[in-house]
């Protein structure tokens, strides 16, 4: 080998080198650009990347944001108190009813074990009954809970007495005046026995009687004839707040023939 | 539609809150004198020239010889107040400074009609004398024996809140 094809042989491994050099770098130039430009291309890239970076920040959420979130909700619920608690007012109603009825029955079936062991004198007079009239005597049980029918229903605004809206079977007193002397009733009472914040539930009136049901910034007041029991009464609160929740009264105090519609197609169907 | 508004008659007793409310309502008047006791409730729908229909929704209150005495929870809500005393008996209007700015400063936004009734029963002679008392307050000088300016009272009023 002379000196020629020695440096020849230089070159070509050389310059060989600098082309595959270059080509390679040509190439890894293209995939970027590739890589960068087709979008698809990239995600395969960075995805992962962000994905663990939204794992980490998703887990970090409680840490940093937390505080200002809940301080954020809190305001808000401040601001619009009146608001949430319209929106509550049923939902908690149920759960209250809930609670109070467990411990009722609880109650009622302690005392219902000591009443049947002492006296019954309804239970006796009914004997009677039954067997002077052949009817059996469960069935004039069920007589005795069948009677209570709703009269009428009336929607009153609290405080002004003012009516909000009123559907009636059959038409008996004026009910702008119901809806005002009933709110003058219920103040009175609630004014007079002040100690905590009570509610007047029930009036007595004539032959009917007068349920109460609060919500915030209403009442509703139901008239029923008949046998109004703890079981009538215990049916119509739930139906009441059912009532309330579904229908969304809150967003329609303010049209009267509306919400009488409401009332109407909810209620006149059955005796609840 | 009908517009609902409740109306709150007060004043000391036997101003005779009741007879202009009766005169208003039924077109009639008793010189029985029957206490009212509590609220009482009565209704009377017109239409203002407008042609507008309001029901108003008229809650007599038993008689109070110092507003500050009335039940807060039966003046709720109210769109507006007539407040009545009796012309014939100065021990009704005594008071009339300090009685209507208890209104102002409890129910600001409220519209208030203050009248002066029995209006048969004194002259014009009294009501000069009286006039440094009446004047910058009273609305109406009414009767609800005669019917005197009552429809007017009860009509302007409510305009007023329409
Ligand atoms: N002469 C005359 N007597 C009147 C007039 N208005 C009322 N009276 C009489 O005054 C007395 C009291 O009238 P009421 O309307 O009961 O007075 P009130 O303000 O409702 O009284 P309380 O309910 O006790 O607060 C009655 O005997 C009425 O007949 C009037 O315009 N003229
Ligand atoms: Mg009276």
């Amino acid at each position: 080998m002379n000196q020629d094809e020695k440096l020849n042989i230089i070159k070509d491994i050389l310059l060989t080198d600098e082309r595959e050099f270059v080509s390679a770098i040509e190439k890894k130039i293209k995939i970027l650009e590739n890589t960068v430009n087709k979008k698809e291309n990239l995600s395969v890239k960075v995805d992962p990347i962000i994905e663990t970076k939204l794992n980490e920040f998703v887990k970090e959420i409680p840490e940093t944001l937390g505080p200002t979130i809940t301080e954020a909700l809190k305001t808000e619920i401040k601001n619009s108190q009146d608001a949430v608690v319209e929106a509550l007012y049923p939902i908690l109603g149920k759960m209250i009813k809930r609670y109070v009825q467990h411990e009722m029955k609880l109650l009622s079936e302690r005392i219902n074990n000591q009443v049947n062991k002492t006296f019954s004198f309804k239970r006796f007079f009914r004997r009677a009954k039954s067997k002077a009239s052949g009817i059996n005597e469960s069935e004039l049980i069920l007589q005795e809970q069948t009677n209570a029918k709703i009269e009428q229903i009336i929607i009153i605004e609290k405080g002004s007495g003012l009516l909000l809206a009123e559907y009636s079977k059959n038409k008996m007193a004026d009910e702008d005046m119901v809806a005002g002397m009933l709110t003058a009733i219920k103040s009175f009472v609630e004014d007079a026995f002040k100690k905590e914040s009570q509610n007047l539930q029930y009036i007595e009136y004539d032959l009917y009687h007068i349920h109460i049901q609060n919500f915030s910034s209403f009442y509703i007041a139901v008239v029923v004839s008949g046998a109004y029991n703890v079981i009538f009464k215990d049916q119509l609160e739930d139906k009441l707040f059912e009532f309330a929740d579904k229908e969304k009264i809150v967003k329609h105090l303010k049209n009267k023939s509306l919400l009488s519609k409401k009332i109407e197609d909810f209620f006149k169907n059955d005796s609840i | 539609m009908t517009v609902s508004k409740k109306i709150v008659l007060i004043g000391h007793f036997g101003v005779g809150k009741t007879s202009l409310i009766r005169r208003f309502v039924e077109n009639t008047f008793s010189e029985d004198y029957k206490v009212t006791i509590g609220v009482h409730i009565s209704k009377k729908t017109i239409t203002i020239p407008e042609g507008e229909q309001i029901s108003l929704i008229i809650w007599d209150l038993e008689g109070q010889d110092d507003i500050k005495k009335t039940r807060p929870s039966y003046l709720l809500g109210t769109n507006g107040f007539i407040y009545v005393f009796d012309l014939s008996r100065p021990v009704t209007f005594q008071d009339l400074n300090s009685e209507l700015s208890f209104l102002k400063e409890n129910y600001p936004k409220i519209p208030v009609k203050v009248v002066g009734n029995k209006m048969d029963l004194v002259n014009k002679i009294y009501l000069k004398e009286h006039q440094t008392i009446f004047e910058p307050h009273v609305d109406y000088f009414v009767s609800a024996k005669t019917g005197s300016k009552v429809e007017k009272l009860f009509s302007k009023l409510a305009e007023d809140l329409i």
